[in-house]
């Protein structure tokens, strides 16, 4: 029979979520990590459960982390002064959001809505940061793929406001 | 029938049995404290000292050896070094003890006596308000070393308290995230960013003052055993124990402005029990070595190591004293300041907390 004090010294325990394990090694932030470094990430992230209309985070809540959709749709709203919200976009399973949040606090620049029941994985600032402290190679690779999936984001972005300054200019020359 | 989660009755429902329960599991723990108090300081214990030894575990994991066998190494020099002070300390204070005993029993008091009733009679006219106060010194100091002896006799503590505590300290240490998910696990979706973020911010200056606090205590310790070193190498050894006297500085140091008492107060009762001839040169010798270990602590060791994040004002500083001693005797006065600082820190930041998070 094993000891179970020798075996948790010793050996590294396999962990049980296998599932949350396969979906983080479809996340683009977790791309460059191996099957071991996967587990440690397994073992920070926090799974949770929303009921339908329940907020995972409000617009102007102090950043804390990204969120991983592995079951359901989450909207994204922003909340105007007069109470009145603007659809901003609807993720699915498997979409990620608030990944900004991992590299400060700053105030969230929208809410997000449980749509239907959802089952999400939540990945924060502080575990990221204590991570990169333990073991600083397997936090550089996810600031690296964090850094990756941002500048994607900032390359998209400038594309369409290149559009949108020539739609402006468009008719003037017209 | 609304069965959202803001339904208002639901809401308030879920309140209400939260609150019940919360002031439910006060009472349990106040009826059961007297029967779990010393388990209860053997966790806080283990808590302090996981705080203390986490980096380092955490630098050696970021060195590439496995976490459990970090925490091992850590455990095994920390308790090898304690197991030692302890093994030297105690009969060297068992050792003081007797010897305190035998010179309370000589004439050195009686000369003593003889000498302080004359200066009362010459300055005061009443020999016998000396005779009263030695009296009663002598009752006091006496009950002091027996109850001393008797708790350093009592080994059956010191195995239980050397057994559970590394065993505690090592599982708090190696399965820290595990804890911490668990009990984040249990906290509502409404609460549960304000809750993740304030418990890290207080985690994180707590644990910042609390090692600052043990840097700090250490520190000032050995600079105490190194000046009462240089004493007792000027004046041919008038202060024995000098180690345990001036690591008990040390430790005292955490309340604040009582660590050069502590350490001063056994230091001149030793020297004058010993009775050197220049008895008087020394005592002033040994003030100036307490009060510059204190200047120093003060002006450099201190703003570099112990967070300003939990600065307190003097009259905080008493009242909290106070209050830890009359819950833990000398222990409780001796953690009511971090305890404090504990507290203020964790009101500060789950009031920004509240202030900053939308609860609706």
């Amino acid at each position: 029979m094993k000891s179970p004090i020798w075996e948790n010294i010793i050996f590294r325990k396999k962990s049980e979520n296998s599932d949350t394990l396969e979906f983080l090694a479809k996340v683009p932030i977790f791309a460059d990590l191996e099957d071991r470094e996967l587990v440690e990430v397994e073992r920070i992230v926090h799974r949770r459960k929303y009921k339908k209309g329940e907020p995972i985070f409000r617009m102007g809540d102090p950043g804390l982390g990204m969120y991983i959709i592995v079951e359901g749709t989450v909207e994204i709203v922003e909340e105007l002064d007069n109470e009145e919200k603007k659809h901003l976009a609807e993720l699915g399973n498997g979409a990620f959001f608030g990944d900004l949040a991992l590299l400060d606090e700053s105030p969230r620049s929208a809410s997000a809505i449980a749509h239907t029941d959802c089952d999400i994985i939540g990945f924060f600032r502080p575990d990221l940061l204590d991570l990169l402290y333990r073991k600083p190679q397997q936090g550089i690779k996810i600031l690296w793929a964090l850094a990756r999936v941002i500048g994607e984001r900032l390359r998209r972005t400038n594309e369409q406001l290149t559009q949108l300054q020539r739609e402006i200019k468009a008719p003037k020359h017209g | 029938m609304d069965k959202s989660v803001n339904s208002p009755s639901g809401q308030i429902n879920k309140t209400i049995w939260r609150i019940f329960f919360i002031l439910l599991g006060m009472a349990f723990f106040w009826l059961v404290y007297p029967y779990i108090k010393v388990v209860f300081f053997m966790l806080i214990i283990s808590w302090l000292l996981a705080m203390i030894l986490n980096p380092v575990v955490d630098y050696f994991e970021s060195i590439r050896i496995n976490r459990g066998l970090a925490i091992v190494i850590v455990m095994v020099i920390i308790l090898g070094s304690v197991i030692g002070i302890v093994a030297l300390v105690v009969p060297a204070i068992m050792s003081a003890i007797e010897s305190l005993t035998t010179k309370l029993d000589s004439d050195l008091i009686k000369n003593l006596t003889i000498q302080l009733e004359k200066f009362f009679q010459d300055n005061f006219n009443n020999a016998a308000l000396a005779r009263d106060v030695i009296s009663k010194l002598e009752q006091v100091g006496g009950e002091m070393i027996v109850n001393i002896g008797r708790v350093l006799k009592n080994v059956s503590s010191y195995v239980a308290f050397i057994g559970i505590v590394p065993f505690v300290t090592f599982f708090l240490i190696k399965d820290k995230r595990l804890f911490k998910r668990m009990l984040i696990s249990q906290i509502p979706n409404r609460y549960f960013e304000l809750f993740l973020n304030v418990l890290h911010k207080v985690g994180d200056q707590v644990t910042k003052y609390i090692q600052g606090q043990a840097i700090d205590a250490l520190i000032v310790g050995l600079l105490s055993v190194l000046g009462l070193f240089i004493v007792n190498l000027r004046f041919d050894g008038p202060v024995p124990f000098f180690f345990f006297i001036g690591m008990l500085a040390g430790v005292a140091n955490l309340i604040p402005y009582l660590g050069p008492i502590v350490g001063a107060v056994p230091a001149i009762a030793l020297t004058v029990l010993n009775n050197p001839s220049d008895v008087g040169v020394i005592i002033v010798w040994i003030a100036v070595v307490f009060v510059l270990v204190q200047v120093i602590d003060n002006n450099i060791i201190s703003p570099m190591v112990v967070s300003k994040s939990v600065n307190m004002h003097p009259i905080t500083v008493v009242i909290a004293v106070v209050i830890g001693g009359n819950i833990g005797g000398v222990i409780g006065m001796l953690f009511a300041v971090p305890v404090w600082g504990i507290i203020k820190v964790t009101l500060k930041e789950v009031g920004w907390g509240l202030k900053s998070y939308k609860l609706k």
